[in-house]
């Protein structure tokens, strides 16, 4: 049996029909050939092996220092928290929520958050929470900002070269490797498969 | 949106539905399978220009005050994104001062230029060029987080270095215009909707099949 229904692209809204897929292939817009959808095999099994991965890294990151910096016998480590809270200290309230919010709070939704959606699809849950749960993961996806904080790092490192003796924490790797799963978790979920898969179109 | 479309469709999960024939006025839809509201039309163009404004005048006192002060042996040194891009560049860092350059100075003011831009295009009905339009704002709303960079910069440096007289480094309030300025741009591009690039060629009614790769 061959199911099709229409949908919109969400970048254009041209409307487009729904054709089942090979695994692998994807299907793109008519009008603004962006891709709709994609078919890939074993897709929420990986994205939750991916999401495992990223929490046990998230806890890793905060628990333990990125980097330690060395001058005059005394020691100062780094954890995000820290980072997150020079801001306070100083002050400036409104960063340290923006930063808490970027670095932590939001990216620990997403791999949360993510988590129940396919715990739902998986384990044939009922779909009222993880609908919304996708919704908002959907508006708050731009302000997770780990990578750019990765970004960040890279330079400060490189700024504090020639000031002092840096120490590479035990947490960075670990936080190089939550950035990168998380990549691939975005990179490898279908947004259009979950939301077929959370429930059919009312109007199909 | 064209009012001659009975459909209607969800940004957020693609669902299409039947559009009613009569709206009361301020009356909001919702989308029958995820719950989104279902905007239509201009009505939030001029937030996004309120957004875009605020973010304009924010980008002067982001990059005239300074963003933090070097503290070595009790001397202190303000310094402003420019003054550490030049810094950077005299240390011999290159690769690093470009990159705080383009991050911090061109990202934001090319951002603020292509927003105005496509917003212009928008309110004229243009019906050319809408493929680049639709690049153009996909490229602008992926690069505008990375400007973030030289707040978190600022975070990391003043929460390491405390080492008393020896030498600290101290956050301005530099840092938190600039911060305002990159969340004002990213909330103007989250309220852009990409659709309405398209709005002046809709045609909803001709469904067509979609080419598989």
């Amino acid at each position: 049996m061959t199911i099709t229904y229409q949908f919109a692209c969400t970048h254009c809204g041209q409307i487009n029909i729904y054709q089942a897929l090979q695994n692998g292939e994807e299907a793109c817009c008519v009008r603004c050939s962006s891709v709709l959808y994609r078919q890939r095999k074993y897709m929420f099994d990986a994205s939750l092996a991916l999401i495992f991965t990223g929490l046990i890294l998230f806890v890793m990151t905060n628990a333990f220092p990125l980097i330690a910096l060395k001058a005059q016998g005394v020691t100062q480590e780094l954890t995000i928290w820290k980072a997150t809270a020079a801001f306070w200290e100083q002050d400036y309230y409104w960063l340290s929520v923006l930063l808490a919010l970027n670095l932590i709070i939001f990216p620990l939704f997403e791999l949360l958050g993510l988590l129940w959606v396919l715990l739902t699809i998986r384990l044939a849950w009922q779909p009222p929470w993880a609908i919304k749960i996708f919704r908002w993961l959907s508006e708050v996806k731009p302000w997770g900002m780990l990578e750019v904080f990765m970004l960040g790092l890279l330079v400060a490192v490189v700024k504090l070269g020639d000031i002092a003796v840096l120490v590479v924490g035990s947490a960075f790797w670990a936080f190089i490797f939550l950035v990168l799963s998380m990549a691939a978790l975005g990179a490898h979920l279908d947004r259009f498969t979950v939301w077929r898969a959370l429930t059919a179109c009312p109007s199909a | 949106m064209h009012t001659s479309t009975p459909l209607i469709h969800c940004k957020v999960c693609a669902c299409v539905g039947q559009r009613p024939a009569v709206l009361q006025k301020n009356e909001v839809l919702y989308c029958a399978r995820c719950g989104h509201h279902l905007r239509s039309g201009h009505t939030n163009l001029q937030t996004i220009w309120a957004l875009l404004l605020a973010a304009a005048i924010l980008y002067i006192p982001a990059n005239l005050m300074p963003v933090m002060s070097v503290y070595l042996l009790g001397k202190g040194q303000p310094d402003t994104i420019v003054g550490g891009v030049i810094h950077l560049y005299q240390a011999g860092q290159w690769p690093l001062a470009v990159l705080i350059f383009l991050a911090s100075l061109v990202i934001p003011l090319l951002k603020l230029i292509t927003l105005s831009y496509l917003l212009i295009t928008i309110q004229r009905g243009e019906k050319r060029l809408q493929q680049e339009r639709m690049w153009l704002f996909r490229v602008t709303e992926f690069i505008g987080r990375w400007s973030m960079v030289d707040v978190f910069v600022v975070a990391i440096l003043s929460g390491l270095v405390q080492f008393g007289n020896l030498a600290h480094i101290e956050a301005n309030a530099g840092t938190f215009c600039f911060a305002a300025v990159v969340v004002l741009t990213m909330l103007a591009a989250a309220h852009l909707d990409e659709r309405l690039i398209w709005a002046s060629v809709d045609n909803n009614n001709s469904p067509s099949i979609e080419n598989a790769k």
